[in-house]
């Protein structure tokens, strides 16, 4: 997902980081809020952050012929919210843009927009959506995950389109080019990422209920029955 | 889920399929070079625009992997980054369980 260094001119750049930035502040100072709350988020923020550090370092072939890694941003979306989630990809999305040069300090605006913003954005829509109904609450995660991963596709898609609209067709004939290279290429990794979240999810209810209850993360009547207490 | 390792069960299918897909793409597709997608949209980026990839400079000076391998290193240092990140705070978690529940 990530735009590489140089490959969008600057008044994009400048614009997505003007969107980025806002976000990642009230992401900082919500972190703060929690983290005062409950020294306990300590560690589930680190295991969702790990999340994300490990699956968006794995690059794995589609059926397109062309590699992509999964964003793992789901996770701390559900546990936390999108803005928090905002401020552990900047984290990733640093660390890739000065080692690895994925990425690039002046795309850093668009790609924090595309995985750290959008994608939980509408990861969370859905899981506010489906929190409070009678669906399964790993169901949940799993859709949430695998949402979140393909809408971060979705946004580079855009952010590419706009910046370099077709010349027959524009935006929309160009975004219809990325989305083929980009989302299609994530279906089969969101659904696996979203599998594999959900397990994860399911070890971390296993093991440390009472975080996820005083988070409010699923009604706790869900959690009970998940742990076969109901 | 019904059964107790329901979800276990559905992941390994999951990760089976993939992997099966993948040699399934990988079989029919010859020319396949499995190059990243980061890759491939900044090639359709110099198609559109008509300019040569290589015209596409940082806008802001980076270091970049001087070779394959090096990145790879690197990546597998962010992942362990991730996995000692996981690891530690799940055993964390079961010892603060056991804990509990021996007291």
């Amino acid at each position: 997902m990530h735009i590489m260094e140089g490959f969008l001119p600057w008044q994009w750049c400048v614009v997505w980081w003007i969107i980025a930035l806002p976000c990642l502040v009230f992401g900082i100072y919500q972190l703060k809020k929690v983290l005062e709350k409950d020294r306990e988020a300590l560690p589930l923020l680190a295991v969702t952050g790990g999340f994300i550090f490990i699956l968006s370092s794995l690059k794995l072939p589609s059926v397109t012929g062309s590699c992509s890694h999964p964003t793992g941003t789901g996770l701390s979306t559900i546990c936390f919210g999108p803005w928090i989630t905002s401020v552990i990809c900047a984290i990733v999305l640093l660390f890739q843009s000065l080692f690895l040069a994925h990425g690039g300090l002046s795309v850093l605006g668009a790609n924090i927009v595309s995985m750290g913003i959008v994608g939980p954005l509408a990861g969370y829509a859905v899981y506010r959506a489906l929190r409070n109904t009678r669906t399964n609450m790993y169901l949940t995660v799993f859709i949430v995950c695998a949402l979140a991963d393909l809408f971060t596709y979705f946004t580079t898609s855009l952010e590419l389109a706009l910046a370099y609209p077709a010349e027959v067709g524009g935006v929309m004939s160009s975004f219809a080019l990325f989305m083929g290279i980009f989302a299609i290429t994530q279906v089969p990794l969101a659904i696996v990422e979203g599998v594999v979240l959900a397990l994860v999810f399911k070890y971390i209810v296993q093991l440390k209920p009472d975080i996820i209850l005083r988070l409010k993360v699923f009604p706790e009547e869900k959690i009970r029955a998940a742990r076969g207490e109901a | 889920m019904s059964s107790k390792y329901g979800l276990e069960i559905i992941a390994l299918i999951a990760i089976i399929g993939f992997c099966g897909l993948f040699l399934y793409t990988s079989s029919i597709m010859s020319d396949a070079e499995f190059a990243g997608s980061d890759t491939v949209g900044s090639s359709q980026i110099a198609e559109l625009t008509g300019k040569a990839e290589e015209e596409f400079q940082p806008l802001i000076w980076q270091w970049s992997p001087p070779s394959g391998e090096i990145e790879a290193g690197i990546f597998a240092l962010q992942a362990a980054i991730g996995g000692i990140l996981v690891g530690w705070v799940f055993g964390y978690w079961k010892g603060q369980k056991k804990r509990d529940t021996t007291e």
